[in-house]
């Protein structure tokens, strides 16, 4: 809950207005972005992502399991969001539910991609060890840590990373099972196989504040807007997923220049987002 | 299964009396009144205290002292195994409920009354000894929030197995079933807050293991205050004196 | 409640009144059809009818195809005594499916997801200053899942919440879109969206042109996101187009 008064909502509003806000930002600038891979030693990979005063943690599990009956020869994953009362004292009980759900959903309309699993930052069918029988489900948790805006985007920061950390045990099938029987497996500990995370999309929200929008919003200003758009959007500058949150209705033309906007910004973002993972990934290994 | 090896080294190395890494870090959540992340070993936790603010449900309101309040929540991926329900199992209802009696013990609640003091809790890793790590962290958030306390509370774990008292077990020799001791204390006035112990244990041998995990929470003690120091003196320095 | 004279009929067999909306563009170079023969820019023939429900102050049944969904609006009543005071209006959603909904028994029980996407939709569209302190329930029931679920409950209930007499600014029709490989068909049925590649849903207010809600999933191009997103606006105007006259239809009945 943010709490302000008519005076602070005017300030917010006019700096934004005349392209600067209130910690000194322009509409289009994010604030500093800070990434450290492997804090989590009991999950495949994990990342802590802190932009501003906005730290997500994000971790990778991957369990064996069947694949369903309907898609044989694809893996599954999936997408959780836990909202922690250490972030926001509102979240206690089943506070957070509600967020946790709205997140969880767009994370995973944002990174997953259609329901044949095109342009999915996870190719489903890479995680398949022998078809039909055996494959690795992956769990992506988030937990948000302290919130101060912007979510969405620091979360999937966070996956990216953590998916970029993620190390999988590569798995022998030992005896190839007939029929309905599940075949052995053999779980290798040395080899891992890595994930190709450049494909994985990064999410830019533009949040839209009277009659502008900017990137990387606070609390503050969040409590302010008419209505967000996150963009989930991949190296190639296509769009991978898009949720709309608030109320407000928006014209139709304006979330076409949204989209551009998006596009020049997400380019950005992931050159930004890549460095600042290979630079975490370089130092977890020299420790 | 051996857990003291005949060198005397327990499965992680340690000797029996010795502590795993301790490691505390003030502030780790910028929105609340005060934070701090507390590991032992490979036991994370981060504890947010939020107050003292007006009692959101004025039915809970105490006329003469202030209300304490605390939760506890694991993350889905701290345990070997995800988890799939984060909070409001009845582990995690009693885990609450011994960290609000502990806190709620030492927090000097009479001077703040009509007022609600929230601690929350969050596992990001639990490698045994959970409870006392959480109790640690709470009491340096506290302490960051600037609640007056009669004395900082700190815990410790200790156990007996293979005939040899054991400090601070970890998440092996915690499911081995044996005895286990989590021990809290106000050390500055040498008072028990908390104690709870589950398994049988002859009373020669309890006052053993109890007076180590006493060791264990005044080391915790030291360093507990060693890091307070620190922080004050980066205020300190921050605000150019 | 009083049961509204005229507008609610006992039965809602939709057969004999079904209204067929014309093709958005005239079927082009198609190199193969879909399951239920339609061009590929053809939505289904919509069907809606106010006053389903007697108990609810409105209420609405839409049926596209195979796809079955009634909305009833309660309120606005008192707001839940734990709720803090609030001078705008509360709207509550709550979408759930039958359990014999989909092809496979399904639970039968609440969408949250569904739930979520409908209060984002409806909310900005209803005047909520307009009813401080209380709050506006709106209950969808899927009773048969055919495809394009959600834009369907969209649009059925904010038909519902004008039958109901609550303050809007404009209705609010919603449409999917499915791309499967380079093809975007328009109002997808359920084999369809099984195997898309990608979906837009657009919730739009036509009179006002503005986008209240846009869901993507899947890998778009802007190129394709413009074009779909262009086809939405379409056919979302034409369906608010038959909303309307369901809406003057059910008055002008009330007058008589």
């Amino acid at each position: 809950m943010v709490g302000l008064s008519v005076g602070e909502k005017y300030f917010i509003q006019g700096g934004i207005n005349q392209n600067l806000r209130s910690d000194g930002r322009k509409r289009d600038t994010y604030r500093p972005i800070f990434v450290e891979t492997g804090v989590i030693p009991q999950a495949n990979g994990s990342a802590r992502v802190r932009i501003g005063t906005t730290e997500v943690i994000a971790s990778v599990k991957a369990e064996l399991g069947r694949p369903s009956a309907l898609h044989p020869d694809k893996g599954k994953v999936a997408i959780f969001v836990d909202c922690s009362p250490v972030a926001e004292p509102t979240f206690e009980g089943r506070g957070g539910e509600d967020l946790s759900t709205e997140l969880s959903v767009a994370l995973q309309h944002c990174l997953l991609g259609g329901k044949s699993g095109a342009g999915a930052g996870i190719d489903p069918s890479s995680l398949v060890v022998a078809e039909g029988k055996v494959c690795w489900d992956l769990y992506i948790d988030g937990l948000i840590v302290s919130s101060d805006g912007n979510l969405l985007d620091a979360l999937g920061a966070a996956i990216k990373a953590a998916l970029s950390n993620t190390g999988i045990p590569r798995v022998h099938v030992t005896a190839a099972a007939s029929g309905d029987e599940q075949p052995e497996v053999d779980i290798s500990d040395e080899e891992f196989l890595q994930f190709d995370t450049s494909e994985v999309p990064v999410i830019v929200t533009l949040t839209k504040v009277g009659r502008h929008y900017i990137v990387d919003a606070t609390s503050e200003e969040e409590s302010q807007m008419s209505s967000a758009i996150s963009f989930s959007i991949n190296r190639k500058g296509h769009i991978c997923g898009l949720t709309k949150r608030g109320g407000s209705g928006i014209d139709p033309s304006v979330i076409s220049d949204m989209i551009s906007v998006a596009q020049h910004i997400s380019e950005q973002l992931i050159t930004k987002l890549e460095s600042e993972i290979s630079a975490a990934e370089a130092g977890e290994d020299e420790l | 299964m051996e857990y003291v090896s005949p060198e005397g080294l327990r499965l992680d190395g340690r000797r029996p009396m010795e502590m795993r890494q301790l490691r505390a870090q003030i502030g780790a959540v910028a929105k609340a009144d005060g934070s701090a992340v507390f590991e032992m070993g490979n036991t994370k936790v981060i504890a947010a205290v939020y107050g003292p603010r007006e009692v959101q449900n004025r039915s809970q309101q105490i006329g003469d002292q202030a209300l304490v309040r605390c939760e506890y929540s694991m993350a889905n991926f701290s345990t070997g195994d995800r988890k799939r329900k984060p909070k409001g199992d009845r582990r995690s209802t009693e885990i609450s409920l011994v960290i609000r009696q502990t806190m709620e013990a030492c927090i000097l609640t009479h001077l703040m009354p009509r007022s609600q003091i929230d601690i929350y809790v969050q596992v990001l890793q639990a490698d045994g000894g959970t409870r006392s790590a959480c109790i640690n962290a709470a009491t340096l958030a506290l302490a960051d929030a600037g609640i007056p306390m009669h004395d900082l509370v700190t815990s410790c774990s200790a156990g007996y197995l293979n005939s040899t008292p054991l400090l601070d077990l970890n998440y092996v020799e915690d499911s081995a079933g044996g005895p286990d001791i989590t021990v809290g204390i106000l050390p500055k006035l040498d008072k028990v807050t908390l104690l709870q112990m589950d398994a049988k244990l002859p009373v020669d041998i309890f006052e053993n293991v109890m007076q180590l995990a006493i060791e264990g929470c005044k080391a915790i003690a030291t360093y507990i205050g060693e890091v307070l120091l620190e922080n004050t003196k980066q205020l300190e320095y921050r605000k150019g004196l | 409640m009083a049961s509204k004279p005229g507008s609610a009929p006992t039965t809602y067999t939709p057969t004999p009144t079904r209204k067929s909306r014309p093709p958005i563009f005239k079927d082009s170079d198609v190199d193969w059809v879909r399951p239920d023969g339609r061009g590929f820019h053809q939505c289904r023939p919509a069907f809606f009818r106010t006053g389903a429900v007697n108990a609810a102050a409105g209420s609405a049944y839409a049926e596209f195809g195979n796809t079955k969904v009634i909305v009833s609006v309660f309120g606005p009543r008192e707001s839940k005594k734990a709720m803090m005071y609030s001078d705008v209006g509360r709207l509550n959603c709550n979408v759930s499916y039958t359990t014999f909904a989909t092809p496979v028994r399904g639970q039968g029980s609440d969408h949250k997801e569904f739930s979520s996407m409908l209060h984002k939709a409806l909310e900005g569209a209803i005047m909520l200053e307009t009813f401080p302190k209380t709050t506006v329930d709106v209950f969808a029931l899927v009773l048969e899942s055919g495809g394009s679920d959600i834009p369907v409950v969209i649009s059925c209930a904010s038909l519902a919440l004008a039958d109901a007499g609550i303050m809007m600014y404009d209705l609010v029709a919603g449409v999917s879109v499915s791309c499967l490989g380079t093809n975007l068909v328009i109002d997808p049925i359920l084999e369809e969206e099984s195997c898309q590649d990608g979906n837009l849903m657009m919730t739009c207010m036509p009179s006002r042109y503005e986008v209240t809600q846009l869901t993507v999933t899947g890998e778009w191009s802007s190129a394709k996101m413009n074009e779909a997103m262009q086809l939405c606006l379409d056919a979302c105007s034409k369906l608010a187009t038959i909303m309307r006259s369901c809406l003057k239809e059910a008055a002008s009945a009330t007058q008589d």
